[in-house]
């Protein structure tokens, strides 16, 4: 009897759908479209659930089905998230790349010069080195990612430095361009820097910036030899290092390491941070994360820090960056709506929330996007970080420009610049034989 | 062994001996069937394939032979994760089997109620995750909130530059190592102790021999196999460390505490150059097989013991 | 004869003074680290990024927010769960490999078995740093990539070589005369194999089952490399690489979660490792 029920039900159930799909029955015109994303994990508390709950929201109303990995960027986990699906070939359809990847990984990344084009039509350029990075052999292999993107500017202890230093950090860059002197911006040069390195190291506070293997060593070294004229490699691949510029330097940093810690040569990503934090330092060369755990931990440390922008040298003024960027990969079978969603994260729309969302920490890749109230608004102190986004003459370098992405990534991961200058700075070599030795390094990064 | 075995086998039963015999032969096969597969597929292929790849140039677009190795030994830099690799293993493995012993010696002297305490305190670094226990060592060294430091200062010394000279760096990453290594080789050791039999220290003593003749004549002979064959086991797991170094020093600083396993790790991930990682890495396999080599003719002493 | 027990007597007395004394040495070296992490953990933030006063105990007050933010924040108990179903069926897979393997290597002597039996040793001299970036391939090819369940495949490469040496030292320990009688009275291989020699290697398969737990739990660059969503994380890697984001560091949580990740293998190891001495004892010096 049961039995017989049972039977009965799934005849008829049975029976119904196959009607139902005989007389076509109204179903969902094209199969629902499916998306994996693996995005940078945001260290902004809530940051992740802020562009999740976004991007849930469009795939709702885009009939997409979307599962989101949140992937650090320690030790090189999104790295080898990429160089892992590359060489298997499968993964997710839309990947973070990390700032050097889109060169390693373009044969097999989708063009997505649509979208670029769509937002530069509406937004103006990207920043040149944004640029620089995902525009290469004449196509946007990837697209400048907003998310995990910052820069370098000084974050300094301005009680110690106008108490210690005579300098007034406040007062060369207030939180509003137009209040500024050029007078005193210009005067805020690599020697005044070291003028009052000197004397907040007397103090008992010292400057702290690492020369090791770590990206922030990169990102403050690269930027203070380009402002005196030095480059590893010109973008026709000639090897530039051997020059005044770069010998004038490393004697600049001789004298400028004699006032920071010793312990600069071990410090991490996250030995700044700390030295700030701890109350110890008076400046470091960080995007605003330092700040933002002072604040949590030491909020007295965290009212002192003002962010602003990064000294000059003779031919110009540097700051470091370090973008990242979105490619979606060639196996992807939903590239329409992968390029749908990157575009409608790039919006303003879109990126005034998730600027909030990450405290101002995202870096827009879209100079058009500076406009945004957050970076006025952040305290302690009020107008802290209104600098953090580039007001004045600074440009945006990654440690290895000019030189082609694929030798600049070499300068770059193979820690060129921090070793040579280390090797004179702790290790005592003469700055000639350092040069010499970055030389033919440099020699042998131009292997195809 | 296995002749006299066959032998009377044979006598026995000449007849099914053949079909035994193969049967046998197609067992003994399935039995490594699992075995044989898991290591062609995930370790021989994958072995051979980055052979392959050291023999590409860094796009993998052309074959190159032998340049990436002959680029490498062109380098200084590689120079230097070569010494620092010998280094490392040798000061690593040394420390740890002296230590090792000394304190399986030190424990077997207990009474016996007492030593499974210290057994159990002293497993205890090799028990722990060695990339989270690396992460605590790492916040012990760290320069700005060292303990170490503190506690050296503390106690009226200089504090040291821990992982920022590349003298200390290399210090500190080999003390890591004899840290996390040193109980395997207590343990190892302690067991090979307790299969000594009792009577040779007995009759040791009353021969007249003291506590370092007994360790002279009785000891160290009775474990000469087992120390040697924990020390070469040891020398291929330290010189593949990875950990440690990704953890507390990154290779720095200035390239000065890299090995294969991490510079292969840098050039491959970081650099893209994958071709010229798997070479750093291929590099080891030579020292290796010396090792094998020794291991081996160990084994095969065990087996026809 | 009272003077000479005597000094026999002080001797010991000596010698335990002397043992008592090194091996203290050896724990404070020891137990430090995980003495610091336990500190750490338990510290609040603020004090843990202050500098003040002395770092080596707690100065304001014992705190479990890192235990409770650990435990409801992340997904830490996702990843315990994982560690454990893939530490299970790692050993599980890697005895069984073993235990075959060593049979069939140590007693029936077929062509090739000595050819396998040295490729096996040889397997051990592939380090994993030389091996995970062509892996990228196969795992990419067998659809596992970002599955947990690429552990229980490529763990076992790490552990089959060393467990099956150890049992091949145990079965060959056992006497072929008691073979050749077993299988005069009909019994088959199998039979042979579980009445017989799994018995005698009980020891040895405790000592390769805790050595196979300890790789498979503390494994960090596999799961490093293959693995990238949060459900499908270990402990070790889920806890590092939640827990550090960009350059921020969460010291408390990190300690905190490493001393749980280590407390099933300590306890592991209270409990079995008199098996595990004897197990290695017997394996390491018969044969």
């Amino acid at each position: 009897m049961l039995d017989r029920n049972r039977r009965e039900f799934l005849k008829t159930v049975t029976a119904g759908a196959a009607g139902a799909a005989a007389v076509g029955f109204p179903h969902v015109a094209r199969a629902q479209t499916k998306l994996t994303f693996g995005l940078w994990d945001h260290w902004v508390p809530g940051a992740n659930d802020a562009l999740k709950g976004i991007i849930n929201d469009w795939a709702k109303g885009n009939n997409v089905s979307i599962t989101i990995d949140f992937i650090t960027s320690i030790g090189n986990k999104l790295d080898l998230t990429a160089a892992a699906e590359y060489r298997a070939g499968s993964g997710h359809d839309i990947i973070t790349l990390g700032t050097w990847n889109p060169t390693l990984y373009k044969e097999k990344l989708e063009p997505v010069g649509d979208v670029a084009d769509s937002l530069i039509k509406q937004y103006g350029k990207f920043q040149e080195n944004a640029t620089y990075l995902n525009f290469q052999e004449g196509r946007w292999v990837s697209l400048p990612a907003p998310i995990g993107s910052h820069t370098y500017p000084l974050e300094t202890r301005m009680d110690m430095w106008k108490k210690h230093a005579g300098v007034d950090v406040q007062d060369i860059f207030p939180a509003d361009v137009k209040k500024r002197n050029k007078g005193k911006v210009d005067g805020w040069d690599w020697k005044t820097f070291l003028a009052g390195a000197k004397k907040v190291n007397a103090a008992g506070f010292p400057v702290g910036a690492s020369i090791a293997e770590n990206t922030d060593s990169n990102d403050w070294l690269g930027p203070l030899f380009a402002s005196h004229g030095s480059f590893p490699m010109d973008e026709k691949n000639n090897i530039t290092i051997e020059s005044d510029a770069t010998l004038q330097t490393i004697e600049y940093l001789k004298e400028l390491t004699k006032h920071m810690p010793k312990d600069i040569y071990g410090w991490d990503d996250a030995g700044n941070n700390r030295w700030l934090i701890s109350g110890k330092g008076s400046a470091v060369f960080n995007p605003p994360s330092a700040w933002t755990v002072a604040k949590r931990d030491q909020p007295a440390v965290a009212a002192q820090v003002w962010h602003h922008d990064v000294p000059r040298g003779p031919k110009g003024r540097y700051r470091g960056a370090l973008p990242f960027s979105w490619g979606i990969w060639k196996w992807s079978k939903n590239k329409q709506a992968a390029k749908d969603l990157l575009l409608f994260l790039s919006t303003k729309e879109t990126q005034w929330k998730l600027i909030i969302a990450s405290q101002g920490y995202d870096y827009p890749a879209l100079p058009a996007f500076f406009t945004h109230p957050v970076w006025q608004e952040i305290e302690p102190p009020k107008g802290g970080q209104y600098n953090y986004p580039v007001r004045g003459d600074e440009k945006l370098i990654v440690a290895g420009w000019p030189a082609k992405p694929e030798f600049g990534v070499q300068v770059y991961y193979k820690w060129l610049l921090p070793t040579m200058v280390g090797k004179v700075t702790s290790g005592g070599m003469a700055p000639k034989d350092a040069v010499k030795w970055a030389a033919k390094e440099l020699e042998g990064y131009k292997r195809s | 062994m296995a002749l006299v075995q066959t032998a009377s086998v044979e006598r026995v039963r000449p007849a099914r001996r053949g079909r035994r015999f193969r049967s046998r032969s197609v067992l003994g096969v399935l039995m490594c069937l699992p075995l044989m597969a898991l290591i062609g597929g995930l370790v021989a292929y994958p072995f051979f394939y980055s052979i392959y790849l050291s023999m590409l140039n860094k796009r993998e677009t052309a074959f190159v032979g032998l340049a990436n190795f002959e680029y490498l030994l062109g380098h200084e830099t590689f120079w230097g994760v070569l010494q620092f690799s010998f280094i490392f293993t040798f000061l690593a493995v040394f420390w740890k089997a002296v230590l090792g012993f000394i304190l399986a010696i030190v424990i077997h002297a207990l009474p016996v109620r007492g030593q499974r305490i210290w057994r159990g305190i002293s497993l205890v670094p090799w028990v722990m995750p060695l990339a989270l226990s690396s992460l605590g060592w790492w916040w012990m060294y760290e320069p700005t909130h060292s303990a170490l430091n503190w506690t050296l200062v503390a106690l009226g010394m200089n504090p040291k530059p821990w992982l920022s000279d590349p003298f200390w760096a290399r210090f500190s990453v080999i003390l890591v190592n004899v840290w996390y290594g040193t109980p395997f080789f207590m343990i190892t050791y302690l067991a090979g102790l307790k299969s000594i039999p009792g009577e040779l220290f007995e009759s040791a003593e009353i021969d007249g021999a003291g506590p370092f003749q007994q360790l002279r004549y009785v000891t160290l002979p009775m474990l000469k196999n087992i120390i040697a064959i924990t020390m070469l086991f040891s020398t291929i797991v330290t010189l593949g460390t990875f950990d440690i170094i990704r953890v507390l020093t990154r290779g720095g600083p200035r390239g000065s505490t890299h090995m294969f396993g991490t510079y292969a790790f840098e050039l491959g991930i970081a650099t893209g150059d994958v071709p010229l990682g798997a070479s750093v890495s291929l590099f080891m396999f030579p020292i290796l097989a010396v090792s094998a080599f020794f291991i081996l003719r160990g084994i095969r002493q065990r087996a026809s013991a | 004869m009272i003077a000479a027990l005597e000094t026999r007597h002080g001797r010991r007395r000596m010698t335990l003074l002397v043992c008592y004394t090194i091996i203290l040495m050896f724990v404070v070296f020891f137990l430090f680290p995980p003495y610091w992490m336990a500190i750490t953990s338990f510290k609040t933030n603020h004090e843990i990024e202050g500098l003040k006063g002395i770092p080596l105990i707690i100065q304001e007050g014992p705190t479990l927010t890192h235990y409770t933010s650990l435990l409801t924040e992340t997904e830490f108990l996702v990843w315990f769960k994982n560690s454990v179903m893939v530490t299970v069926s790692v050993v599980f897979l890697s005895m069984l490999i073993s235990v075959l393997a060593a049979y069939a290597l140590s007693r029936l002597g077929f062509a090739g078995a000595s050819v396998i039996g040295t490729a096996v040793f040889l397997v051990y001299l592939v380090p994993d740093s030389l091996l995970f970036i062509p892996l990228f391939k196969i795992v990419g090819f067998l659809g596992l990539l970002n599955s947990k369940w690429v552990l229980v495949l490529v763990y076992p490469t790490l552990i089959v070589p060393f467990a099956t040496w150890l049992l091949i030292g145990y079965f060959a320990s056992i006497p072929k005369e008691l073979d050749e009688a077993a299988l005069v009275d009909g019994a088959n291989h199998w039979q042979m194999l579980v009445r017989i020699f799994l018995p005698v290697a009980v020891p040895g398969l405790i000592a390769a089952t805790i050595f196979a737990f300890t790789v498979s739990w503390s494994g960090f660059l596999y799961p490093l490399a293959f693995i990238f969503s949060s459900d499908q994380q270990v402990l070790t890697t889920g806890t590092v690489t939640s827990l550090i984001k960009g350059d921020v560091y969460h010291w408390g949580g990190l300690m905190a979660g490493a001393l749980l990740a280590c407390l099933p293998p300590v306890l592991i190891y209270v409990f079995l490792m008199d098996y595990y001495i004897s197990g290695l004892t017997a394996g390491s010096t018969k044969g």
